[in-house]
């Protein structure tokens, strides 16, 4: 009689086991697999300061998608490796993570030369690549994947600067131009805007020289274009060549009508290490958090409340628009396939924080850029005007 | 005259910053010379040293010179240790040099990483009330930031120097270098002598960081980019020749003003290494190695 009574409760322990087995294996199947997005960024080395924000602009984007039901339905999930700021690294992820990881859609990276790089292996994969793009030699290689949406062109850089000059008194516009650039290819793509620019303002150029990175002094730059009675002095290079500029500059007072800088203007170590020194300093910008455009406020509140940023960093937002312009042709691909994907975003507008865009056959929006001015320790935005955030301070004003 | 100005300006600012270099190489060469060490890491601390100054001035308002009597002992201290439970274990290896490498180089990763996790990969500048003031010599100016950095320098080497050529440790030190055996032979402890030797070298690479961080922007990378010029003024001046190290980073300082007054500004690094291979080809071992 026990021993069947045992049995009984045996046999009962056992069906709900088996059927526990059975119901999780349920959900397990029923449940949706990620789609896996991967790629890799620079969270390491040179250019880490800047790839971990759009690291996080990356993450912002898949929270977001994921707390609404993700992407067609489905969880997404991120494989970020490091490439360690070495473009040759991050050809060999990309190639890990569509060969090897087998992803579902590909991360774009950074600095332009790892997105110059990965470019070709995205196309041989056939895999739609969105990122910055490596400027416009990239975009005429006839690649068919790739999408700089938006792009940081440097052929474009300094378009606003000039389209706002253009609306300055002929008097007042200055009349000879300094232009000291790195000896790089982003240095380079600057080149054209500021040729073009100058000649059809009938700006004389007066310096047009290159330097190597790193920049070991800037005083003699300086004492050259001081020397010169240059009125418009492009310093077109990064942060620590910048700030040497700047600073040579002031120590030098010499006081130009304008100055413009490359890159390192707009990124918030500008402001917060050089303090007032680097009031009245041009740039230009394809996102700006005070862009008129849905979303820019979410990523305000994020980057205040999650990272303390009053401002949000300016990777930051370019990361997540990128993620925008995928998830769009995702969506109205309807599918992962990458040449539907790729398909869409030929024919579809997509609307990001940084603006709408169409994408020409080279994967490059109408030529557009933000003019920015950093005024009382802000990077405000002055041109176009329907964005204009804060009047333009001009001529600059004397050291103090 | 606009030529005259440019050119003398050149020469001025390569100085200084030539000057500042050497500081950063003297206790590279040190190492080097006296123990056969090359040490990957040296920038990282002297890095460490740019921090920290950092820190006191905007933390505490303190002036990165003052900043020193803080960060240099504790470099020291840190010199010193590192020595007893890293360098001595590999001064039996059969090559020291490549084991230091590599093992300085694994260190050197240690504190990038330590930095990056301190202070983020945010570059930094260190901005003083002096930062972008100058003393004005007619149209040649003189950065006050860049001025402390050279006198810092002066300082620097002439204690180095004073320490090797006037106190007892300093001449045990010289002659561990020149002749271990004997050295060992004549009651000289080589492995404290060493340690001493390697402490002074550690510190000096803290009063080198914070001169090189008055001029220049940093994050925790940028040892790599430091660690380049070490190799330039260690080579060229001679390993182990305080002041062959010296004059090399004058010299470097010197080669670079020339060439932004006389060439384009892009041969300026061509110039440079160009120079570094002749001297290699023509003096193997350094212009003042004796």
């Amino acid at each position: 009689m026990r021993k069947k009574l045992f049995r009984k409760i045996y046999g009962f322990n056992i069906l709900i086991a088996l059927f526990l087995i059975f119901y999780s294996f349920g959900l397990g199947i029923g449940a949706e697999k990620p789609i896996v997005i991967g790629g890799s960024l620079p969270l390491t080395g040179t250019f880490s300061a800047t790839g971990k924000w759009v690291e996080r602009g990356y993450q912002f984007w898949a929270e977001e998608i994921n707390s609404k039901g993700g992407l067609l339905g489905r969880p997404v999930k991120l494989l970020i490796y490091d490439d360690k700021s070495d473009a040759k690294e991050a050809v060999n992820l990309a190639e890990k993570v569509i060969t090897v990881d087998k992803v579902d859609l590909l991360l774009g990276g950074y600095p332009g030369t790892a997105c110059t790089a990965v470019m070709p292996v995205a196309e041989k994969h056939k895999m739609v690549y969105v990122s910055m793009g490596g400027h416009m030699k990239s975009f005429s290689q006839g690649y068919t994947y790739s999408f700089g949406g938006p792009p940081l062109m440097g052929e474009w850089w300094y378009l606003g600067f000039f389209e706002w000059m253009k609306t300055v008194p002929p008097d007042k516009r200055p009349k000879k131009a300094a232009i000291y650039t790195m000896n790089n290819p982003i240095g380079m793509a600057l080149m054209d805007s500021i040729y073009k620019g100058c000649k059809e303002l009938g700006i004389e150029i007066v310096i047009d020289e290159k330097y190597n990175l790193p920049l070991t002094t800037a005083d003699p730059m300086i004492t050259k274009a001081k020397q010169m009675k240059a009125d418009l002095l492009f310093a077109n290079g990064m942060f620590p060549d910048g700030v040497m500029t700047i600073r040579a500059c002031k120590a030098l007072d010499y006081s130009p009508k304008a100055i413009v800088q490359g890159i390192g203007s707009v990124i918030p170590e500008w402001t917060r290490e050089l303090g007032k020194d680097g009031d009245y300093i041009f740039s230009g910008t394809s996102w700006h958090y005070k862009l008129k455009y849905p979303g820019n406020d979410k990523l305000i509140r994020v980057a205040k409340e999650r990272f303390k940023e009053d401002e949000p960093p300016l990777y930051f937002g370019f990361g997540y628009a990128w993620m925008q312009t995928l998830q769009q042709g995702v969506e109205g691909a309807k599918s992962l396939d990458q040449t539907k994907i790729r398909d869409w975003l030929k024919l579809n507008e997509v609307r990001t924080i940084a603006g709408n865009f169409k994408f020409d056959e080279r994967g490059l929006p109408k030529p557009f850029i933000y003019l920015t001015q950093v005024i009382n320790g802000t990077v405000e935005l002055i041109w176009p005007p329907d964005m204009r955030t804060h009047e333009p301070v001009y001529p600059k004003p004397p050291w103090k | 005259m606009f030529n005259l100005i440019v050119i003398i300006q050149s020469i001025v600012s390569g100085l200084l910053i030539g000057g500042i270099f050497a500081l950063l190489g003297v206790g590279f060469s040190l190492t080097w010379g006296v123990m056969k060490v090359i040490n990957i890491a040296h920038a990282a601390f002297g890095l460490l040293a740019s921090y920290i100054a950092y820190w006191g001035l905007n933390l505490y308002g303190i002036d990165p010179i003052l900043s020193l009597f803080l960060s240099l002992p504790l470099l020291f201290v840190t010199g010193l240790f590192i020595h007893r439970f890293l360098i001595q274990h590999i001064t039996r290896s059969k090559d020291i040099i490549v084991a230091s490498m590599i093992l300085t180089f694994g260190l050197a990763i240690i504190l990038e990483n330590i930095m990056l996790l301190a202070w983020t990969p945010d570059e930094r500048l260190i901005t003083t009330s002096y930062s972008s003031k100058a003393i004005f010599l007619g149209d040649i100016i003189i950065r006050i930031s860049n001025l402390l950095g050279f006198i810092l320098s002066i300082i620097g080497i002439s204690t180095i120097y004073l320490f090797l050529y006037h106190t007892k440790t300093g001449k045990a030190v010289r002659a561990t270098w020149q002749d271990p055996e004997g050295a060992a032979l004549q009651g000289v402890n080589l492995q404290k002598v060493s340690m001493i030797a390697f402490g002074l070298a550690i510190a000096s690479s803290g009063a080198g960081g914070v001169a090189l961080a008055y001029m220049y922007s940093f994050n925790p990378p940028s040892h790599n980019l430091w660690l380049i010029f070490l190799f330039l003024v260690v080579i060229v001046g001679g390993v182990g020749s305080i002041m062959g190290s010296a004059i090399s980073g004058l010299l470097i300082g010197l080669i670079t003003g020339l060439s932004n007054a006389f060439f384009p500004m892009q041969w300026i690094n061509v110039l440079l290494f160009g120079l570094l291979m002749v001297i290699l080809l023509i003096k193997p071992e350094g212009l003042f190695k004796k």
